[in-house]
C-alpha cells in the first residue's frame, strides 16, 4: 500500500536543500566547494543546451564551435569595444547562434552520422580561423586578462561576481537555473511535443502540420545560443582563453556524455549528470587517485551505463518515463 | 603519494547512509510519491540525500595529518598529452623531497607531497590548487608544465599569499607587466632563445632558415622570437610555418624544405613531433645541413627511441646527465645515481627543472622557519627573493619580478648517441660535426 | 613536386584508410559507435613494441601476433557491448568513451608515459631523379597493404555468402533477422574482422607515429571522418575515402600552408558530406533519413 506524504518529501528537501547551502557559509576555506559547483553548473547548463538540440534526433558532436565562438566574442569585444561583460557574453551568445543558423542552412537535409560528422568538422573553421588570425585575435597565444565579471550593485548591496566565490556560484546557479527552465519547456509544452515528433518520425510530424524545419531551426538557435552564452561566461571566469583549449573536443564530448549520463529524457537529466559527476570527480576522484581519477570515472560511466542505459536520472527519478 | 586520509569512521558513516535504504525499504515508502505532485520530490530526495551526505563526509574536518608534517603541494599534467613531462617534474620533485626527508627533514620536520592532476585543463588546475590551498592547507606550491596552467595557479597562490616555484614556466607574461610577489620561476623562454639564436647566428651562419613551430603560446612566442631576431642578423627565412599538436604527418612540409633548401631547420615542436619529423627527414632523404629543436631532443629516450636517425640533431637543454653548471659535477653524479636507483630510469633536464624548484622553495621554508617562528606564505616569499644557489641545473637567483637571474640553456648536438655541448663555447665539450 | 605530392597523399591516404578500416566495419553491422578505437590501435601497437623490444621478434612477425590478440581483445568488446541495452549507439558511444579512459590509466600503469616508436630499418627508396621523384618502402608497404586487405574484404563482401549476410545485416537488421541470418553471430564475426583490422593497423601505427597512453584520440576521430564520410558499410569507399583526405591535406601543406590544414579538410569534407549524405561512392544525393 502507497503512503503518499507529499509534506514530509518537501520538507526533507528543503531541510538538506538549506543545510547544504548554508554550510558552507560557516566553515572557512570552502572557496573550493562553490567553484566546484560553479563549474558544476556551468557543465551543467551546457548539457541541458546540448540536449535541447539532441531531443530533435540531431546528434551534434560540434557544440565546442558554440562554445569557442561565444568564449571569443565576448572577450574580444570586451577587449575592443570596452562594452561590460554582461552585455558581451550576450553577443557570444548571438554569435553562436549566428553559427547555429550557418549549421541550419548548410546542414538542412542531413541526418544521423552524416550530421554528426559535418558538426565536427564545423568546429576547424572557426578554430583554425581564429588561430591564425593574430592580428585580431592573438592566434595560437590566446587571449590573456580578459575582464571578469563587475560587481552588481543591488539597492545596498554590493555583489563581487568575480571575487566573491559565493556570489559567483549564486550567478551560475542561476544562470543553469534558466537553461533549465527552457529544457524542461523543450520538453513537456506544446513545442516539446512538436520536437518529440520530429525526433520519432519526421515524415509523420509533418503530415500532423508540424513545421520540421522550423523546430529544428529553433531548437539549433536555443542550443547555439545557450551554449554560447557558457562559453562567454567561461571564459570571464577564467580570465583567458585560447582556441585549442575553447574549441577542443572536452567541450564537444563532455556535455553529451553527462547528458547521457544524467539521462537524455528526462527534465533534469543532463543538469544531474553534471552535478553528480562533476564535483565526485573534482572533489573525491582527485584526491583519492591523483594520477589514476580518470580511470575511475571512466569505470562509473562504464557501469552507470550498464545498469542505467536510460541514465542515472533513471534511478533518481524512480520510474522511466518512456518518451 | 600521500593525500588525503578518508578516515575509517567517515567512510563506515557513509557507506551506512548509502545502503540504508535497501535496508529499510520502509524508510522508501515514506519518501514515495504520487506521479505528478510528487515525483520531484521523489527525485529531489533520491538525489540530495546521498549527495548531501557524501559532501558532509568530504566537509568533515581532515583527521590524520601529523601535525608537525611540512605540506608541499604540486599541480601537473600527470594524465593527457603532456603527462611525459607532468611525471618527470613530479618525479623531480619528489627526489628532493626524499633527500630533504632523508637528512632529518626541516628542523626536525617531515615533509609531504600532495600531488594534483590538472589534465591540461585550467579549470582542474583552478579547481585542485583550490583544493591543497584550502583544504589540504600547504605551505607552499610547485610543479606547474604549461603556462595557461601556470597563470592561473599564480594568481590563485598569490591570493592566497602562498609562494609558487614554478617548474616550467617560460612565457614573458607572466611576469611581465604583472607583480606577483608571490610566484617565482626557475626557467624563462629568454634563456632558451637567446642561446639559440647565438649559437645559429655565431656558429651555424646560415644564409636562409625555415622556422618550424605548434599551435601553442609557447611555442608561437618562441617561433616570433627566433623569427625576428634571426631576420634582425639578416637570414633569409623562406618558410615560416604553424602546425597543430597532434599532426601525424610532415611529408608535405618537408616537400617544401626540399623545395627552398635552407641551411637549417629550428622546430619549435615538441618530442612527439621530433619523433616523426626526424624520422621522415632521414626517410626522404631531405638534404638539411642542421635541425634544431630546443624541446624534445635534448632526452636521453628520444636517442633510445630514435637510434640511428637521431645522429647530428641539435637540441638545447638546462641540464643532462654529465652536462651541468661548472662547478657541480659531483653533486650531478650523485643525483644521478639516486635517481636511477629510486626509479630505474636516468633523470632528464625536466625532471632537473622540478628537483630545482622544489630544492628552491625546501629552502626557503628551512630558511623562514629558523627560529621556531611559525611559517607563514610571506616569510617564505621573502626567503625565496633572497636565495642564491649554485644548483646543478642554474645559479638560482630571483629577480624582482621571480624570473630567474642567470637561466642559460646550452645547445648540444647527438654525437654517436651521445649529447656534445657545442654552445656557449666556454662550456662546450666538442666541435659539430657534420651531417 | 606535383607527382610526389600524389604519392605522398596516397601513402597518407592509405595509412588512414587502414587505420579507419576497423572502426568501419565494426561501426556498420554492430552500430557501436567505439570511442575507444584508437585505445585499441596503442594496445595493438604497444604490444609489436614489447615483442620487438624485448624479445627481437622481427616486425613482420608480429603483425599476425597482434592480429590475433586483437581479436581475443575485440571478442572481450563484444561481450561488453551486448550487455548494453537501448539507446544502443549513444550509449555504446559513453562505454566505451569510459573503455578508452580505462584503457588510457591501464597503459599509462603499463607503459609509462614516454613516447615510444617502433624503428625502421634504413630504408632503400625508389629514385626516380629525373622526375624529381621518389618513393620510400614504408609508403609502397602502405599502399600495397591497403589495396591488399581492402581487395581482400571486398572480396569477403561480394564473393561470399558471409560477405552477403555481413551486408544484409549493416543495410536493415531486422529484415536480414527476417531472412534467416543470425544476426548476434554477425556482430560477433564484424568484431573478429573488426579485431584483425585494428591489431593490423595497431604496429603500422607504432612504426609510422609513435606510441603514448594518450594518444589515441587522432587514429579514433580518423576512424569516424573518414567511416562517416565514406558512407556506413562501403568498403571500397574507405580507401577513396581515405586518399581524399590524404590529398587534400598535404595539397593544403604544400600550397597554403600547414596551419590551414584542418581548415580546408574541414570545409572539403562539409562540402562533400552535403553533396553525397549517404556516402562518398553513392550514385547521388539520397537524403538519409533517420
Amino acid at each position: 500500500m502507497r503512503i503518499s506524504k507529499p509534506g514530509l518529501s518537501s520538507f526533507l528537501v528543503l531541510v538538506v536543500a538549506s543545510v547544504f547551502i548554508a554550510w558552507p557559509v560557516f566553515s572557512t576555506g570552502s572557496g573550493i566547494y562553490y567553484r566546484v559547483l560553479s563549474l558544476a553548473c556551468l557543465y551543467g547548463a551546457l548539457a541541458l543546451s546540448w540536449n535541447i538540440l539532441a531531443l530533435t534526433g540531431s546528434i551534434s558532436l560540434g557544440h565546442a564551435a558554440f562554445f569557442g565562438l561565444g568564449a571569443y566574442g565576448s572577450a574580444l569585444a570586451c577587449q575592443y569595444w570596452h562594452w561590460s561583460p554582461y552585455v558581451t557574453i550576450f553577443l557570444g551568445g548571438i554569435i553562436g547562434c549566428l553559427y547555429g543558423l550557418v549549421w541550419h542552412l548548410t546542414f538542412r537535409k542531413l541526418r544521423g552520422a552524416a550530421f554528426a560528422l559535418a558538426t565536427l568538422a564545423s568546429v576547424e573553421i572557426p578554430k583554425v580561423t581564429i588561430d591564425n588570425w593574430d592580428r585580431v585575435t592573438s592566434g595560437s597565444l590566446g587571449l590573456i586578462g580578459i575582464e571578469g565579471l563587475p560587481p552588481v550593485r543591488l539597492w545596498s548591496l554590493t555583489l563581487d561576481v568575480d571575487r566573491n566565490l559565493q556570489v559567483q556560484c549564486f550567478f551560475l546557479v542561476l544562470f543553469a537555473l534558466s537553461v533549465l527552465y527552457i529544457h524542461v519547456k523543450a520538453i513537456s509544452s506544446r513545442w516539446g511535443w512538436a520536437i518529440r515528433a520530429v525526433r520519432e518520425d519526421e515524415t509523420a510530424a509533418s503530415t500532423l502540420g508540424v513545421d520540421v524545419l522550423r523546430i529544428r531551426l529553433q531548437a539549433l538557435m536555443a542550443s547555439a545560443f545557450l551554449t554560447g552564452l557558457g562559453g562567454a561566461i567561461y571564459a570571464h571566469l577564467m580570465g583567458s582563453v585560447e582556441p585549442a583549449l575553447v574549441f577542443g573536443l572536452h567541450f564537444s564530448a563532455l556535455p553529451l556524455v553527462l547528458s547521457i549520463f544524467g539521462g537524455r529524457y528526462l527534465a533534469l537529466g543532463p543538469f544531474l549528470g553534471a552535478l553528480i559527476l562533476y564535483p565526485a570527480d573534482q572533489l573525491i576522484f582527485h584526491s583519492w587517485l591523483p594520477a589514476g581519477h580518470a580511470a575511475l570515472y571512466g569505470l562509473v560511466m562504464v557501469i552507470t551505463i550498464l545498469f542505467f542505459p536510460h541514465g542515472i536520472g533513471e534511478w533518481v527519478q524512480q520510474e522511466t518515463k518512456s518518451v | 603519494m600521500k593525500d588525503t586520509k578518508i578516515t575509517k569512521k567517515s567512510l563506515r558513516v557513509l557507506l551506512f547512509h548509502l545502503f540504508l535504504p535497501f535496508y529499510f525499504p520502509n524508510g522508501i515508502k515514506f519518501i514515495r510519491f504520487q506521479q505528478r505532485a510528487g515525483s520531484m520530490g521523489n527525485c529531489m530526495s533520491r538525489f540530495f540525500v546521498p549527495l548531501a551526505i557524501v559532501l558532509f563526509t568530504i566537509m568533515l574536518p581532515e583527521g590524520g595529518f601529523p601535525a608537525d608534517a611540512i605540506r608541499i603541494g604540486e599541480v601537473n599534467p600527470l594524465t593527457g598529452k603532456l603527462s611525459k613531462h607532468g611525471l618527470e617534474i613530479h618525479e623531480g620533485i619528489l627526489m628532493a623531497l626524499e633527500e630533504v626527508n632523508a637528512h632529518g627533514g626541516i628542523n626536525g620536520r617531515r615533509v609531504d607531497l600532495f600531488s594534483r592532476d590538472d589534465q591540461s585543463l585550467p579549470e582542474v588546475a583552478i579547481n585542485q590548487t583550490e583544493d591543497l590551498l584550502y583544504r589540504v592547507r600547504v605551505v607552499g606550491l610547485v610543479g606547474g608544465y604549461v603556462d595557461a596552467l601556470v597563470g592561473p595557479i599564480s594568481e590563485l597562490a598569490a591570493k592566497h599569499r602562498t609562494p609558487y616555484v614554478a617548474s616550467a614556466s617560460l612565457q614573458r607574461s607572466l611576469t611581465e607587466g604583472r607583480h606577483n610577489p608571490y610566484f617565482f620561476r626557475v626557467s624563462q623562454l629568454n634563456g632558451v632563445v637567446k642561446p639559440l639564436c647565438d649559437f645559429v647566428t655565431e656558429m651555424i651562419r646560415p644564409k636562409s632558415a625555415a622556422v618550424l613551430y605548434t599551435a601553442t603560446p609557447g611555442s608561437t612566442e618562441f617561433g616570433h622570437d627566433v623569427e625576428a631576431c634571426l631576420r634582425h642578423a639578416g637570414v633569409a627565412i623562406p618558410i615560416v610555418e604553424k602546425f597543430r599538436p597532434g599532426t601525424l604527418d610532415f611529408s608535405s612540409f618537408l616537400l617544401k624544405v626540399r623545395r627552398y633548401q635552407p641551411d637549417i631547420l629550428i622546430s619549435g615542436g615538441f618530442f612527439p613531433d621530433h619523433l616523426i619529423l626526424a624520422r621522415q627527414l632521414r626517410e626522404q632523404k631531405i638534404p638539411l645541413p642542421a635541425y634544431l629543436a630546443p624541446w624534445g631532443i635534448a632526452y636521453p629516450s628520444f636517442v633510445e627511441e630514435m637510434g640511428e636517425a637521431s645522429e647530428g640533431l641539435f637540441g638545447l637543454c638546462a641540464w643532462n646527465p654529465g652536462i651541468s653548471l661548472p662547478g657541480t659535477e659531483k653533486e650531478t653524479v650523485s643525483f644521478v645515481e639516486q635517481f636511477t636507483r629510486r626509479f630505474g630510469k636516468p633523470p632528464n633536464t625536466t625532471t632537473m627543472h622540478g628537483y630545482t624548484s622544489a630544492r628552491a622553495l625546501l629552502m626557503a621554508i628551512e630558511r623562514a622557519s629558523h627560529g621556531g617562528n611559525e611559517l607563514s606564505g610571506d616569510a617564505i616569499s621573502r626567503q625565496l627573493r633572497s636565495l642564491d644557489l649554485i644548483l646543478p641545473m642554474e645559479h638560482l637567483a630571483f629577480d624582482q619580478k621571480g624570473d630567474p637571474k642567470h637561466y642559460q640553456q646550452v645547445v648540444v648536438q647527438i654525437q654517436k648517441g651521445k649529447f656534445v655541448v657545442v654552445y656557449p663555447p666556454d662550456r662546450a665539450s666538442g666541435k659539430i660535426m657534420e651531417r | 613536386m606535383l607527382v610526389q605530392l600524389l604519392i605522398d597523399s596516397f601513402s597518407i591516404g592509405s595509412f588512414y584508410a587502414l587505420v579507419a578500416l576497423g572502426f568501419s566495419l565494426i561501426f556498420g553491422v554492430t552500430h557501436a559507435f567505439n570511442l575507444a578505437h584508437g585505445e585499441l590501435i596503442l594496445l595493438s601497437g604497444y604490444l609489436a613494441y614489447t615483442l620487438g623490444k624485448h624479445f627481437n621478434i622481427p616486425f613482420v612477425c608480429t603483425l599476425p601476433v597482434c592480429m590475433l590478440a586483437l581479436v581475443f581483445v575485440a571478442m572481450l568488446l563484444h561481450q561488453l557491448l551486448r550487455r548494453v541495452k537501448e539507446p544502443f549507439e549513444l550509449n555504446s558511444l559513453v562505454v566505451t568513451f569510459g573503455l578508452a579512459l580505462l584503457l588510457q590509466n591501464a597503459m599509462l600503469y603499463g607503459f609509462s608515459a614516454d613516447y615510444r616508436l617502433i624503428p625502421l630499418a634504413p630504408v632503400p627508396t625508389l629514385d626516380f631523379p629525373r622526375l624529381h621523384v621518389f618513393i620510400t618502402k614504408p609508403q609502397l608497404t602502405l599502399v600495397g597493404l591497403s589495396l591488399l586487405v581492402t581487395a581482400s574484404i571486398y572480396l569477403l563482401w561480394r564473393k561470399t555468402f558471409l560477405g552477403k549476410a555481413l551486408r544484409a545485416t549493416i543495410q536493415d537488421r531486422e529484415a536480414a533477422r527476417l531472412a534467416g541470418i543470425n544476426v548476434e553471430h554477425m556482430s560477433l564475426i564484424a568484431f573478429i574482422l573488426g579485431g584483425m583490422l585494428i591489431g593490423l593497423a595497431g604496429p603500422l601505427y607504432a612504426q609510422r607515429e609513435y606510441l603514448h597512453p594518450f594518444g589515441g584520440m587522432e587514429a579514433t576521430l580518423i576512424g569516424i571522418i573518414i567511416t562517416i564520410f565514406a558512407g556506413v558499410g562501403r568498403i571500397r569507399g574507405i580507401l577513396l575515402g581515405g586518399w581524399i583526405l590524404g590529398g587534400v591535406e598535404s595539397t593544403t601543406v604544400f600550397f597554403l600552408g600547414a596551419s590551414w590544414r584542418e581548415l580546408v579538410s574541414a570545409l572539403v569534407l562539409i562540402i562533400l558530406v552535403i553533396a553525397r549524405p549517404a556516402g562518398v561512392l553513392t550514385k547521388g544525393a539520397r537524403s538519409a533519413k533517420r
